[in-house]
């Protein structure tokens, strides 16, 4: 039983870990905001919830295969034995995501994505309250570091606010109060999602562990939500084989969205909530980016809205700018590892375990493949194969050449933010 | 060996219910089932 603080960490170890952390949350930003367009290519009248569905069929199976590929399961189990309370935790942290992914179907029915979007992405205002409140950070930070988190949150999120209404999606007017609540409600849900997120990774577990058991909660509980939307199995079965030839697309976004959060969880492990969190929400910008270049979505309309569009990325960047200037100090890490042995004392866990993961090495080194391994990659290729066999070209006429440079982009982001995290900390 | 892995057991579900921070993703998320029934 572990009960002794943990030694101190090399200060240079920390900067360099805080820094990949920040550029693993712009990653995010760049992936999250690209899992919209496969989505895009869907026209047939499926229900949202469906759609969520299939999305997360999408994200279970990356989320088993990218650990095997990576990591090897081994070490997933190695982690859980490490500290089995963090399943419970990921779990719960999946049903929050699943439910908060329903309730902004139902805010987009209601006020549209212009309203329901800014309104729910104050999720990262949120985690940044938990994390100074449960976890101790920004605190010991000094003023400017604290101005320039929260002052780049605000930024952000008034930049969301008029990317918001430049969108072209509108609802019906009629329930507002009912979408205003679903939105600000998705928010609350996504915001303390966060909580078990820093848990994890204050405790040392590996991210790739973490998504895997927080995949069991997510896909439970949307399959909950789906069979009580749908009216029973046989009624949900009946939409699925009905959705055939989308179901792969639908599934792609869920792959690509699992990359961004993926990105997103290692961004919240090395820079904290406070910096990761509002990072990975430019997301919105990449999500604009593809609706104008590829899918032509603000073509022919005014002056004004360009004007709009503009001055809303430039707070949007400005806003993530600020906050990638105002990494953790010393001090502030000192109060992170007092969080960390906290955390350690409560469970039990080992010290050395947890001062592995902060560091972001990893205790057992190996990463040999187990039949077990083979076989998950194995199915989720099948199941994608199957899916991309059964699935028709998309109807929605789109700019190719524009397609392919942001799909370079985003794969070169994949590939030098990866190989960093690959040098730094062997996926840790 | 049996016994020694089941009083770990007991001591994580203690330790989980001494946590402090339980709380707060357990109301939210049932707040948000809550909201959901009433949205629909």
């Amino acid at each position: 039983m572990a009960t002794a603080a943990i030694p101190a960490l090399e200060t240079s170890r920390l900067k360099k870990l805080q820094a990949l952390g920040m550029m693993c949350g712009f990653a995010a930003g760049a992936w999250l905001g690209a899992a919209e367009a496969p989505t895009k290519l869907v026209r047939a009248g499926l229900s949202p919830v469906l759609i969520s569905l299939l999305m997360v069929v999408g994200v279970f199976l990356a989320r088993w295969g990218v650990p095997a590929l990576a990591r090897g399961t081994s070490q997933v189990y190695a982690d859980a034995q490490q500290a089995p309370h963090l399943i419970v935790w990921a779990v719960l942290a999946g049903c929050l995501w699943a439910v908060a992914n329903t309730l902004t179907i139902f805010a987009i029915r209601d006020i549209g994505l212009s309203i329901a979007f800014p309104l729910w992405n104050m999720n990262s205002l949120l985690g940044i309250f938990w994390g100074v409140l449960f976890f101790h950070e920004l605190r010991g930070a000094g003023r400017r570091r604290w101005l320039g988190v929260l002052g780049g949150a605000a930024l952000m999120f008034a930049g969301a606010l008029l990317l918001a209404v430049a969108s072209p999606t509108q609802a019906p007017p009629g329930r507002a109060l009912q979408g205003v609540l679903a939105a600000l409600g998705a928010g609350v849900l996504w915001g303390t999602m966060y909580i078990p997120y820093r848990k994890a990774y204050l405790t040392g577990m590996n991210p790739l562990s973490f998504v895997a058991f927080f995949s069991v909660g997510e896909l439970g509980m949307m399959t909950v939500l789906a069979l009580r939307s749908a009216g029973g199995p046989v009624l949900l079965w009946q939409q699925l084989a009905g959705a055939r030839p989308v179901l792969f697309w639908l599934a792609a976004g869920g792959f690509i969205w699992v990359i961004g959060d993926l990105f997103q969880q290692y961004a919240a492990k090395y820079a904290g909530l406070s910096r990761g969190i509002p990072l990975s929400n430019t997301n919105q910008l990449w999500g604009l980016l593809w609706g104008m270049l590829v899918f032509g979505e603000l073509r022919g309309r005014g002056v004004s809205l360009y004007a709009l569009v503009i001055g809303g990325s430039v707070m949007v960047a400005a806003g993530a700018a600020a906050i990638a200037f105002s990494s953790a100090t010393p001090g502030e890490h000192e109060r992170w590892q007092a969080a960390a042995t906290r955390e350690s004392k409560l469970y039990g866990t080992d010290i050395e375990y947890v001062r592995a993961g902060l560091e972001g090495r990893a205790l057992e080194r190996g990463t040999r493949r187990t039949v077990l391994d083979w076989a998950l990659l194995a199915i989720a290729t099948l199941v994608f194969a199957v899916l991309a066999a059964m699935a028709r070209a998309p109807m929605v006429a789109l700019n190719t050449g524009a397609a392919i440079a942001l799909l370079v982009s985003i794969v070169a982001i994949l590939a030098v933010c990866g190989t960093a995290l690959w040098r730094m900390t062997r996926f840790s | 060996m049996h016994n020694e892995q089941e009083n770990q057991t007991q001591r994580w579900w203690a330790a989980m219910l001494r946590d402090p921070h339980w709380w707060v993703p357990v109301i939210v998320l049932v707040a948000g089932l809550i909201m959901l029934q009433w949205i629909r």
